[in-house]
């Protein structure tokens, strides 16, 4: 299935290149322009664009991936990040003194109840990522030093979930990962 | 006659300082265009051999390269145009370009000869955490190279806007009088769109001298260690700025030539003036959307980032876009490459915004950030929009004086391959972004191994595209060189 944003993006992409296409055309037959029509045909514009970009903000804005309820949930993730290696432990996680000792790349978490990953960093800044096993993005966040930020998951369905490093950490940003198993 | 002689001589002084400029964009772009392309390559899988530092070395070059690159030459572009109406002062054209000269230098040195691989926002702390893949002194090159080129830019930009100011009070110059209703003194929108750019320039500058100085102060500073989350605002703020305003020097652009083809002026007025003093309010806050996944940033900025976002994009598309339409239809359009790459700049404008307004919604962010939808879009905007408006002017410029005619064939073979090979080159960006392909990556694991074909495919568009870039720097600078003779 075609994402809706991209479907929103390649049809807002032909109705411009369909108006550059038609208005270059014109240009085969010259004559005079009606500047109040323009202006009439302006205001029809920005009152169309107005109002799609009102009714974006009214259908995404209520959707923010920030947590709304104070309450944690039962189940917490402690997600640390550090040059080139995630720590995922449901205990609190590793320090620099510690992260030999406690870090572990891999957690289990359950199948259908809201997990909170509190991501954090030792080092620069990371994005954490969860991949679905079929590869597609569902969550991410960024792990920013000095700073706790709360991402809140629920996995619909079992299977191995990878997480990668999304925001550029250094020469092995790419090898940066971890697994949640979600079961 | 001493008068007409002295404007002689700006006037040669300017050509030459212009074409000085035109000539190392076009010795630049090309270079750098090629490190997008090895950078493709690696991602492809055709040099697993090459360790992944080049790979990310090479990506610092080309980033950085690639904005400050655009940024002078919408600068020096913009110069020579707004010398019909003020008098820029050459020697400070020439002491940004030795900065800029500088600049280049050192960054060629940190990243070519120090593996620094930083990425073109060099994101504190990362400059100073290498985990040993590049010395002390490539990060001290970078910032070097940033405080050099920031004090040649900001002169830069303080002269122009002094020159404005010699002839215009600054609040004709950003076009209140028609706000007001009087429409007296007549200011052409180049100035209005130069003089709110160069305010944003040095508003953007001065959020760099913040980073510069809070990176000093922690590094000479015992027991002092910065905000990140500051220092990331600082950043993007910065960052945002300098590209947003790269783009608006080449609207500027479109307004001040398109009229020579279309045989239509195109004159300030109310509209023209609150559109562009509306967008230099909001282009300080849109730059939020960057930091949607930093979940520590109060909700109410979040918020602001994506109103900011969206309600930008009204002014560009009902004033600027929209005009420039009213503005071709059924005109007696003289369409050379000057007039169609402007025209094309101002669609690809419009379809690079749809494209980052759509990830300037938190909820879409959510799945787009860090993905290669993020630079399919500013790719768009930039390649698709702000360089062909840049490099349709230099090329009207070159022309004007030269008196060498246009080739139809070079001029058919330039479209068609910028045209294809862009959109091409673009299309694999935004399907591998759609599918979670991330950005930065100098290889891609088995999760998002599908990034590997659309890499793949992407280098026979940006074979095409280059090839297409290569006849225009000729054309180009067969005219530069005859311009310089004359």
């Amino acid at each position: 299935m075609v994402p809706t944003p991209f479907a929103i993006f390649i049809a807002s992409t032909l109705i411009i290149l369909s108006v550059f296409g038609a208005v270059a055309l014109s240009t085969r037959r010259a004559r005079d322009v009606d500047y109040a029509k323009a202006n009439r045909l302006r205001l029809v514009a920005l009152a169309s664009l107005g109002a799609v970009l009102v009714m974006f903000l009214a259908l995404t804005l209520p959707h923010l991936p920030y947590a709304a309820d104070a309450r944690s949930p039962d189940h917490i993730i402690h997600a640390v990040g550090k040059q080139y290696a995630w720590s995922l432990t449901e205990h609190v996680g590793p320090t620099l003194e510690t992260w030999d000792s406690s870090f572990s790349p891999t957690v289990t978490v359950p199948v259908g109840a809201p997990i909170e990953f509190r991501v954090t960093t030792l080092d620069v800044n990371h994005g954490f990522s969860l991949y679905a096993p079929d590869g597609h993005l569902i969550a991410q966040v960024q792990a920013m030093p000095g700073y706790l930020n709360r991402l809140r998951v629920t996995f619909d369905q079992p299977g191995t979930y990878t997480v990668l490093c999304l925001e550029f950490c250094g020469m092995s940003h790419h090898r940066m990962r971890g697994v949640v198993e979600a079961r | 006659m001493t008068e007409v002689a002295d404007v002689d001589r700006y006037t040669a002084r300017l050509v030459k300082v212009t074409i000085t400029w035109v000539l190392t964009a076009l010795v630049l772009f090309p270079v750098l265009a090629l490190l997008g392309f090895l950078m493709r390559a690696l991602q492809a899988g055709y040099m697993p051999s090459v360790p992944p530092e080049w790979f990310y070395a090479i990506m610092t070059l080309h980033g950085l390269g690639m904005v400050g690159l655009w940024f002078v030459a919408g600068m020096a572009g913009i110069s020579v145009l707004l010398a019909r109406y003020v008098r820029p002062t050459i020697g400070v054209s020439w002491i940004a370009f030795a900065a800029t000269l500088a600049g280049v230098g050192l960054l060629l040195a940190a990243t070519l000869g120090g593996r620094l691989g930083v990425g073109w926002y060099f994101l504190y702390p990362l400059p100073f955490h290498s985990g040993g893949t590049w010395p002390a002194w490539a990060t001290a090159f970078l910032f070097a190279a940033l405080a050099i080129m920031g004090i040649g830019w900001t002169i830069w930009a303080g002269d122009l806007l002094w020159a404005i100011a010699r002839r215009y009070r600054l609040s004709d110059a950003l076009g209140w009088q028609y706000l007001r209703g009087s429409g007296t003194p007549d200011v052409p929108p180049i100035v209005i769109i130069s003089t709110v750019s160069f305010i944003g320039v040095l508003a953007g500058l001065v959020a760099a001298v913040v980073v510069l100085a809070l990176v000093a102060a922690e590094q000479l500073t015992i027991g002092f260690t910065n905000d990140a989350l500051l220092i990331k605002n600082l950043t993007f703020y910065f960052g945002h700025m300098l590209v947003n305003i790269t783009m608006y020097f080449g609207v500027a652009m479109v307004y001040e030539i398109m009229p020579a083809y279309t045989g239509r002026p195109w004159k300030s007025n109310a509209l023209v003036a609150a559109s562009w003093n509306l967008v230099a309010l909001l282009v300080m806050f849109a730059y939020l959307h960057h930091l949607y996944m930093d979940f520590a940033q109060p909700q109410w900025l979040q918020v602001t980032g994506q109103l900011a976002s969206y309600l930008i994009s009204v002014p560009a598309a009902v004033v600027t876009i929209f005009s420039t339409l009213v503005l071709v239809h059924g005109s007696s359009m003289r369409w050379r490459l000057p007039s169609v790459m402007l025209y094309l700049g101002v669609m690809g404008w419009a379809i690079g915004g749809v494209a980052a307004v759509i990830d300037s919604t938190v909820m879409v962010n959510s799945r787009f950030h860090n993905t290669l939808w993020v630079p399919a879009h500013f790719h768009t905007y930039y390649i698709m929009g702000v360089v062909l408006m840049i490099l349709g002017t230099v090329f009207h410029l070159t022309t004007e004086l030269s008196k060498i005619s246009e080739r139809t064939v070079s001029t058919r073979a330039i479209v068609a391959a910028v045209g294809v090979g862009g959109y091409g080159f673009l299309l694999t960006f935004y399907l591998a972004g759609v599918a979670g392909v991330p950005r930065r990556f100098a290889s891609y694991p088995a999760e998002t191994a599908q990034g590997i074909l659309y890499a793949k495919i992407s280098l026979v568009f940006i074979a095409l595209l280059l090839g297409g870039a290569l006849v225009y720097i000729w054309e180009t600078g067969r005219r530069c060189a005859r311009s310089l003779a004359s």
